[in-house]
């Protein structure tokens, strides 16, 4: 792990580390190297990836409305809402 | 220290307690973490739905640790639980104890429930993957996460499961009727009569070692063969569970964006710092690393070499998994590797979540049934868990 990969870490996942933090992500990441070099003795070329560990398939569903909110009931935790909008910055100047 | 998120009233003599990471109508659900601080869900969680039809009342919501991925609730936002000597208190086990509610119906994402019952010595059972319906509770790693019940005894745990197994449409990964239907109490049960002990797996202090020799003592007592095997690949599922634990659990948070509900920073003046300052000021430190593990196993450098190989190591865990089951019905390993966890020693070292999971993760990365039971687990084959249950009831009754 270094300086730039830890950064892009952080802005995809919309994070900010203080430089404390960041020292001992270093570290963490260290050790999950040592965890992933234990995998690595265990020879996987001839087997296949297991997503799901039964055999779920993808479900598809009539497309029908089977359970409904109003829109107030939705945003009633919303941090800030103005007429039936989540308000947020401006996005668009 | 409050083991109580919410208390509610209830006049049911059946009371349960449930996780903090289940949505309850009208009460507020956060998860452990303070980016759902004030969350009030419209609708709740399948299993709550069910237990209530079965005649259970819901007494109250028990703290759990952030996202419900460290040992035993310790990460919540709203401090950890600890006793006067530093010891790391369940408050799902606590509240059991404590006479309050029967059962805990919680869920296990990273073995916190398992954890727990070991310390307590209380009973748990972390059913098959899919027969439970996970609709309702907050996501972690959906391929492992499953709805669990703690309780002071096998034969409640029993109970409990037969009236919250079955199909559930609202739920993509809910298996048939037909499967679900294993769990009940009135499906045949498979007498236990060989049971392995994965001797690589032992690697805990002797409290723990001794519970292991006390329940194999008993288990040989009662006419069952117990084998000591070695299996080194099982003792890897920790590290494949972790990267793919990690992976689900960074893409599943990302929705938190302190924008439609939860936790908003009032630190910011453009959208970005709104979703960056949101996020870093709500989560925890180590849910925080998580997040990021995870989301670095499934880098465009990463993926094939970390995240595709533990998906094929699933494989082969399963696998082997399928051949001890051809000789065994049961194998048993620790639950954990201490019977109590000191808060200085956790702050010391921030990734005991990811480390002691070395025996609650072969059951999560399989999806196989696991119970918790006399300080160990025990593991079973897929929709057998009623027989172990069966097999722990009746010790539980040759032991008083």
């Amino acid at each position: 792990m270094d300086k730039d990969t830890l950064r892009r870490l952080e802005l995809l996942n919309q994070l900010s580390l203080t430089e404390e933090q960041k020292s001992e992500m270093y570290s963490f990441f260290d050790r999950r190297e040592n965890d992933l070099s234990e995998l690595s003795s265990i020879d996987t070329e001839n087997t296949e990836r297991m997503v799901h560990v039964l055999p779920i398939l993808t479900v598809v569903r009539e497309d029908k409305i089977v359970q409904n909110f109003d829109r107030e009931s939705l945003q009633a935790g919303a941090p800030e809402t103005d007429e039936g909008y989540w308000c947020v910055p401006r996005v668009v100047e | 220290m409050e083991f109580y998120f919410e208390k509610v009233n209830t006049s049911l003599d059946k009371k349960i307690v449930a996780d903090d990471m289940l949505l309850t109508k009208g009460i507020p659900t956060t998860a452990g973490s303070r980016m759902l601080d004030g969350y009030v869900s419209l609708f709740e969680a399948e299993v709550l739905t069910r237990l209530t039809n079965a005649g259970y009342g819901l007494c109250g919501k028990a703290s759990v640790g952030e996202l419900a991925i460290d040992l035993l609730g310790e990460t919540s936002y709203k401090g950890a639980c600890v006793d006067e000597n530093g010891k790391i208190l369940n408050p799902v086990a606590e509240i059991i104890k404590s006479g309050d509610a029967m059962a805990g119906i919680c869920l296990d994402a990273n073995g916190y429930v398992r954890r727990a019952a070991a310390q307590y010595g209380l009973v748990s059972v972390k059913p098959t993957y899919g027969t439970v319906s996970r609709f309702g509770m907050i996501p972690v790693a959906c391929s492992g996460d499953c709805v669990s019940v703690m309780a002071e005894s096998a034969s409640a745990c029993r109970d409990i499961l037969d009236a919250m197994a079955g199909h559930d449409d609202k739920d993509g990964t809910s298996l048939p009727e037909s499967k679900c239907a294993l769990l009940k109490k009135s499906a045949p049960v498979v007498e236990i009569k060989r049971v392995a002990v994965i001797t690589d797996m032992l690697c805990c202090d002797d409290t723990v070692n001794s519970a292991v020799n006390s329940l194999v003592a008993k288990l040989e007592a009662d006419g069952i063969k117990v084998d000591r095997i070695e299996n080194d690949l099982i003792k890897k599922s920790r590290n494949a569970w972790n990267i793919l634990m990690s992976a689900e659990l960074c893409n599943n948070v990302s929705r938190y964006d302190g924008v439609k509900y939860g936790y908003r920073s009032n630190n910011f003046t453009s959208i970005d710092e709104l979703y960056t300052n949101s996020r870093t000021e709500a989560f925890g430190d180590f849910l925080k690393a998580a997040i990021l593990f995870g989301s670095d196993t499934l880098s465009t450098e990463n993926y094939m070499r970390v995240y595709d190989k533990a998906l094929r190591v699933r494989r082969l865990i399963c696998e082997e998994f399928g051949k001890l089951f051809k000789e065994y019905d049961a194998v048993l390993m620790p639950a954990c590797s201490a019977m109590a966890y000191s808060i200085d020693a956790v702050r010391a070292n921030k990734d005991m979540p990811y480390t002691e999971n070395l025996y609650t993760a072969p059951a999560s990365i399989t999806g196989l049934p696991a119970v918790a039971f006399e300080g160990v687990q025990l593991i079973c084959n897929y929709f057998n868990e009623t027989s172990l249950l069966a097999l722990c009831e009746k010790l539980e009754k040759e032991g008083k």
